[in-house]
């Protein structure tokens, strides 16, 4: 093998360069969610704010790229405590929703009706299994998980120390750590009974957060992208003058809108109504097939400094290209949307709302 | 971390659009609506075709709609409309559209010539006009391109020389839609030389029947004849037919630009085709491949229609948001086209132009052939996103 000697002279870093390090040096999730006094917080929506609020924030935290779980928080397991009456613990709350694990009676009665463990003296489970890319468990105060006991579905909380955790990232380095529950006892107190509904509801809330997420993500490539092609010039002119570079700015500008417009057609629905469910299956849906395209347009745009942590936009197209595939990616979503139609029915389904 | 730029809900950001909520009339409405379409589907007028608001003509369901009050819906009561706004207008249309119905011989009267005479013109055009518009019976045609004035529309080289008592004008207007069977077309000509070539346009109204009108037929490649080519050897105008101020075309046609470019029409072209294409799913069980993207194409037509409401609840505030309106018009009729190829790939489906009129194969031979005027009426798409970036970067 040669060796090569390479002489890198003063490195070339941009006057305006981008402090990507600065940032994740600054990821102290915790206290982003809960200090609303740290330099640059998106504050925690308050417990009664309206859907359309909690949106707004997550939209903002898409935007920038707050290094915590601000919209699983506010958007999914503080409205799911609620709905079940469970105690709302402060700070960044995580949620899993986990068909897989296995569980089984703490406490089965003597005199089991059916088949072994269909019955117990109460609720307190022995939960055993892997919860699978957990956003942020390691610094959540508690998990909330929704699965499917001998029962039916329940909503159980876990704290991450209860687990094995093993930490994971996704392509934006975001925590997405997997939590092994190894015939993890937990009380009754912390177990509620659940109905069908609300387990879709929760699958309904996740993608809710993360479309707004994504929103913001794109919002951000719109503005980074903007303010880059009305500064850097070429043959003279600013990019922004050139036709080429106008189509293709245009589309990028489109694409956001789209988003942003279909999550906020959730904001004023009620979460168990169809309604609902027609708005939030479409806003995934659009939201994470927009992803590529978005990501795509923004890095073309800034040029060779947008592949580079130097510049920002790292930091929302990975966060665009991870989003789109978490909480169901478009294909589930398409599908589930795409289920019910008939040629009959399509016309009213998309005038149900507004 | 640099400051946020999101901008605040600024509702009229190009990115962020007005929310929208329908009034509980608008639902009332919508039924009323289908029932009327129901009625007219069991005669045999509603054929659920694609592109039926270029295509579908017949003046006989215009004035049936009119007598629900349907048509020029959003005038003032003053001069025979029904005094509503621009979000009932909407649901009406929308219906239409949905449903294939066959709306052209009044949509230009209703979407543009209307408005226009009520925001510009004399009271004498409108106490004439706009009664005649509202209860069907008047149909206008849009006479701005040119054969060298496409995207560059300021170019326009057909002449108005005055006149004793009014104007001759001198000049050929092309992609003139439905010159052939309509009563007047709004055209656009030069009333001075000007330096600034935008300065000096006016519009006039002028009868399609008087003398020195001649309609040249030009054909699609479908075969159909909905275009032609409008010469105007020495047309005289009277000056009472001067629509606004002289030398305010410019002005006055951007305006109209705004309505012509965010409607339902922007996205509902094809919209009939997805509609024939789960009546052929319904005959055998979808793949869960088909059932994806069925998803995808009605979730993007959920978004924009989302977009599209919100243009209309902005002009309905007293609003003109150009640059949304340029935005839903590339991001639909986009949409427009590629619903034709996604319904091709999604059941593989040779066109046919002589299947039986009204399957699937027929209809997406229909849809097909007139595909690639959904991107170019009403101004080409490359020159809406030059309109978008500019108005994001004087955002
Ligand atoms: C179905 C249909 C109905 C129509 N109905 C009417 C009607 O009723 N009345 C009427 O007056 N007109 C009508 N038109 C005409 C229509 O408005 C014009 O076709 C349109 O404005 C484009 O002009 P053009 O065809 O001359 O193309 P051109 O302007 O020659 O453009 C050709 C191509 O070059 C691109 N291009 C041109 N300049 C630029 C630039 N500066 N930057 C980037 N790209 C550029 C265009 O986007 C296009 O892709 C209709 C057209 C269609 C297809």
């Amino acid at each position: 093998m040669n060796t090569h000697t390479v002489d890198t002279g003063t490195p070339f870093i941009p006057a305006d360069a981008y402090d990507t390090a600065a940032f994740y040096a600054e990821a102290d999730a915790i206290a982003i969610v809960t200090n609303a006094t740290a330099p640059d917080a998106v504050a925690l929506p308050s417990e009664d704010a309206s859907t359309a609020e909690l949106l707004a924030a997550a939209r903002e935290a898409g935007h920038r790229a707050v290094p915590a779980p601000l919209a699983e928080t506010a958007l999914v397991a503080r409205p799911l405590l609620r709905c079940v009456g469970l105690p709302v613990p402060d700070g960044p709350l995580s949620y899993a929703i986990a068909p897989e694990l296995t569980i089984r009676y703490a406490h089965p009665a003597a005199s089991a009706v059916g088949s072994a463990g269909s019955s117990g003296d109460d609720d307190t489970l022995l939960v055993t299994g892997t919860l699978r890319r957990v956003p942020w468990a390691r610094s959540a105060t508690a998990v909330v998980v929704l699965a499917t006991a001998p029962f039916g579905p329940v909503l159980f909380t876990l704290t991450p120390d209860q687990a094995v955790l093993t930490p994971g990232g996704n392509l934006a380095e975001e925590p997405r750590d997997d939590l092994y529950l190894a015939t993890l006892e937990i009380p009754a107190s912390r177990v509620r009974r659940i109905s069908p509904e609300l387990l879709d509801e929760a699958r309904l809330r996740a993608a809710l957060a993360r479309s707004a997420l994504i929103a913001g993500a794109a919002e951000r490539c719109v503005d980074l992208t903007v303010a880059h092609t009305t500064a850097r010039t070429q043959f003279g002119r600013p990019l922004s003058h050139f036709q080429a570079v106008k189509q293709e700015e245009a589309r990028l500008i489109e694409e956001t809108a789209l988003v942003r417009t279909a999550v906020q057609a959730a904001a004023p629905l009620d979460f168990g109504g169809p309604a609902a469910h027609v708005a939030i299956a479409a806003a995934k849906t659009q939201a994470s097939a927009s992803a590529a395209e978005i990501a795509r347009i923004a890095h073309q745009l800034h040029g060779a400094i947008g592949i580079t942590q130097l510049s920002p936009l790292h930091l929302a197209t990975t966060r665009l290209w991870s989003w789109r595939d978490e909480d169901g990616d478009e294909t589930y979503w398409a599908r589930r949307l795409a289920r019910p139609l008939t040629a009959a029915a399509l016309w009213p389904t998309l005038t149900t709302t507004p | 971390m640099s400051p946020s730029t999101l901008s605040p809900t600024s509702t009229l950001s190009p990115i962020a659009f007005p929310d929208v909520a329908l009034p509980e009339s608008a639902r009332r409405l919508r039924a009323e609506v289908r029932a009327f379409v129901d009625e007219e589907r069991a005669r045999g007028t509603v054929l659920g075709r694609p592109d039926s608001w270029l295509a579908g003509w017949d003046p006989g369901f215009s004035r049936r709609l009119a007598e629900r009050g349907w048509v020029g819906m959003a005038l003032p009561t003053e001069y025979g409309g029904a005094g509503r706004g621009f979000l009932d207008r909407y649901v009406v249309i929308e219906e239409l559209l949905a449903a294939g119905a066959p709306v052209s011989a009044h949509w230009v009267s209703d979407r543009q010539a209307g408005p226009s005479i009520l925001q510009h013109g004399t009271e004498e055009q409108r106490r004439f006009f706009l009664p005649r518009i509202a209860a069907g019976q008047c149909f206008f045609s849009i006479g701005m391109s040119e054969k060298n004035s496409g995207s560059d529309l300021a170019s326009v080289a057909t002449r108005a020389e005055r006149t004793a008592d009014g104007w001759r004008l001198t000049g050929t207007k092309m992609w003139t839609g439905g010159a052939h069977v309509n009563d007047y077309a709004i055209v656009l000509a030069r009333t001075e030389d000007a330096e600034d070539k935008h300065a000096g346009l006016s519009q006039f109204i002028v009868d399609l029947r008087a003398s020195g009108v001649r309609v040249e037929p030009i054909h699609l490649m479908s075969g159909e004849h909905r275009f032609n080519a409008v010469h105007l050897e020495g047309v005289d105008v009277p000056d009472g037919m001067l629509l606004g101020q002289q030398g305010d075309g410019w002005k006055q046609v951007t305006g109209e630009l705004t309505f012509e470019r965010s409607g339902p029409e922007r996205y509902l072209s094809t919209f009939p085709l997805l509609v024939s294409l789960l009546r052929e799913l319904e005959q055998q069980p979808a793949t869960a491949e088909q059932l994806a993207q069925v998803g995808i194409l009605t979730a993007r037509l959920h978004s924009i229609r989302r977009l599209s409401l919100g243009v209309a609840a902005a002009l309905d505030a007293g609003h003109s948001p150009d640059t949304q309106a340029a935005l839903v018009k590339d991001l639909g009729t986009r949409l427009e086209g590629a619903l034709v190829d996604t319904v091709r790939s999604i059941l593989p489906t040779p066109a046919d132009p002589h299947a039986t009129p009204g399957s699937h194969p027929e209809l997406l031979a229909f849809a097909l052939l007139h595909s690639p005027g959904y991107t170019l009426r009403g101004g080409t798409n490359e020159i809406l996103r030059g309109i978008i970036t500019r108005g994001l970067e004087q955002h």
